[in-house]
């Protein structure tokens, strides 16, 4: 029928230069189909899809699976409200103090910091070594040339293990990490890995701390490298770094490579008084700027290691290529705020975590916090049993979240730290992070409760193994398996 | 120069909690009023006028950047969130509900 009318349509749309006039006033109203007379028949070319339905409009996704028929958020109405930002591990917002700091460099100050000749390469080159003074200063590093400015965490990463690695490939191919290390440490050890290296991943405790005596067990005579996160960026558990750092300093040629993207800012470090030897810095998860990190390399003693990247020669040689100099200043910036800030923002943070833990246990039962809970309080992360935390996600749609890191939160699969924590596949399936900052409201952290109160309960209600629990019923004990029947 | 006096610290006070104020976006705003309210009331516990005078000085830096800070904010922020919705948006969302 479609068909038919189609073909007789077609030639009669194309003779009306009417047509994209009618579709309009169709689309207007929104009608799809309008009576005429039989004699001034005439099919407008609607936008419709295959299915003959308009793109996006009412066509149901795949995902659906029947239930729900969605209108697009921004078809809804002009100005939804934006949900509230409770994911400050995967980034920051930009400090607007930092921003402030940066657009100079934007607009008028725009020199490559490396030129020696010409008045805009000073003032660049200055400002530069200006905020390397203030990264410096924040990690209690005694000299700013320590610093290495880096595209981010990853890239230092990269550079600080594949580097120490290879630079002592001659006589040591042992490095020690964690299980529980970002994705970017555990591949860089993998590709050293392929390349000959023999990699221990240490396991760690419960509470996801790391065996001080297991670590100690670990470090070999060819051990050129231990790496260990300082807070988890899924737990907020903080690894004793002092006591690590004591250990790794007392075997003379191993070097400690800490991850402090999370940590920077948050917590009090020293490199100096932890004995870090290498640390890895991000400027987005400080309200500072994407796209720069910076490294900490020790000159004395002096660590040596091979660069990832070749060529001018800037950084110490250790990373060439332009610096990025308004990067660079806003990442100086943040830290010259986090600085001043961190006693308050970490007094602030801790009030928020206490006030969300407190109201969500409060009004749900079965809730249990991975990791270790003396952590870094503006990462809590939070089991509901009984719960599938994808779907929690999904009915929170006012609650911007996540159940792990951001690198990983397209994969259904639980994740590996809270695995290795030793989390049952069930309660590491239904986890939620809640990453807190400076920018938080408690007036967000109530709703945030009331939400996550309320989606909880709906969800649990239909809930067939939530109903069994109730009845008393050891789901555990059950066999699932169909083989009886 | 002298430390300054309890008009003029009254009066940094005021114009900081202005250029809080004016800034579109709900976390900024909070986050800068609630900073500015904490720092001068720490600064009632100071004697030192060495340090006041410092924080004067340091207070009518930051002043400036509030403001232009809150300039580019109102220019390329301001998205209202959910927690701005008024009590019978928010009654009207309950009720529909979303499933």
């Amino acid at each position: 029928m479609l068909s038919r009318t189609r073909s007789v349509a077609r030639p009669l749309a194309r003779s009306t230069p009417k047509t994209s006039q009618a579709c309009a006033v169709c689309l207007g109203r929104r009608r799809f189909v309008s009576t005429s007379s039989t004699d001034r028949a005439n099919i407008v070319d609607l936008p419709f899809g295959r299915n003959g339905l308009p793109h996006g409009l009412l066509t149901p996704r795949s995902d659906m699976l029947g239930f729900k028929l969605d209108i697009p958020r921004h078809l809804q109405d002009g100005k939804s409200p934006q949900p509230i930002y409770l994911d400050m591990q995967a980034t920051t917002p930009v400090d607007p103090r930092v921003l402030d700091a940066m657009l100079p460099y934007y607009t008028d100050q725009y020199g490559n910091p490396h030129s020696r000749t010409h008045a805009y390469g000073w003032e660049a080159e200055k400002a530069v070594d200006e905020a390397r003074q203030h990264v410096a200063d924040l990690i209690g590093a005694s000299d700013a040339k320590d610093i290495i400015f880096t595209s981010g965490a990853t890239e230092t990463n990269n550079m600080a293990i594949k580097g120490v690695a290879r630079f002592h490939r001659d006589k040591k191919k042992h490095i020690i990490t964690l299980q529980t290390e970002h994705k970017c440490v555990l591949d860089s050890c993998r590709k050293l890995q392929e390349e000959g290296f023999d990699v221990t991943y240490l396991p760690v405790k419960p509470s996801g701390l790391v065996d001080l005596v297991e670590l100690e067990n670990a470090i070999r005579p060819d051990t050129s490298l231990v790496s260990i996160m300082a807070v988890n960026n899924e737990t907020g558990v903080i690894q004793p770094l002092r006591e690590i750092g004591a250990i790794v300093r007392k075997h003379r040629g191993v070097y400690f490579h800490t991850d402090a993207a999370q940590a920077l800012g948050k917590i009090k470090l020293d490199v100096n008084e932890m004995n870090i030897d290498l640390m890895s810095m991000s400027g987005h998860k400080i309200y500072g700027p994407k796209g720069i990190g910076a490294a900490y390399v020790r000159r004395r003693p002096r660590v040596r290691l091979e660069p990832i990247i070749n060529g001018g020669g800037q950084e110490r040689g250790l990373r060439s290529g332009t610096l990025p100099s308004v990067l660079v200043v806003g990442m100086g910036e943040a830290c010259r705020i986090a600085r001043q800030e961190m006693l308050a923002d970490h007094e602030h943070v801790s009030a928020l975590a206490r006030r969300l833990i407190d109201g969500i246990a409060a009004k749900v039962e079965h809730v249990v916090r991975n990791g270790d809970p003396d952590g870094y309080p503006g990462c809590v992360n939070l089991s509901f049993a009984y719960v599938e935390g994808e779907s929690l996600l999904m009915a929170l749609k006012d609650v911007a979240l996540s159940s792990g890191s951001a690198c990983t939160s397209a994969s259904l699969e639980p994740s590996y730290v809270l695995r290795a924590l030793g989390a049952a596949e069930d309660m590491a399936h239904s986890s939620l992070r809640f990453g807190m900052g400076r920018f938080t409201t408690e007036a967000e952290v109530d709703f945030v409760v009331k939400r996550i109160v309320a989606v909880v309960n709906r969800l649990r209600e239909m809930s067939p193994l939530w109903e069994m629990v109730q009845e008393g019923i050891d789901i555990s004990t059950i066999d699932w398996s169909q083989s009886q029947h | 120069m002298s430390s300054p006096s309890r008009t003029s610290i009254l009066h940094l006070y005021g114009s900081m909690l202005r250029a809080s104020r004016s800034f579109t976006s709900y976390n900024f705003r909070q986050y800068f009023i609630r900073r500015t309210r904490s720092t001068f009331r720490q600064l009632q516990n100071e004697s030192d006028a060495e340090r006041i005078k410092a924080f004067y000085d340091n207070g009518l830096r930051e002043l400036e950047v509030l403001r232009r800070s809150a300039i580019v904010n109102s220019l390329y922020g301001g998205r209202r969130l959910v927690v701005e919705r008024s009590d019978a948006e928010e009654k009207i969302e309950l009720e529909r509900g979303d499933n």
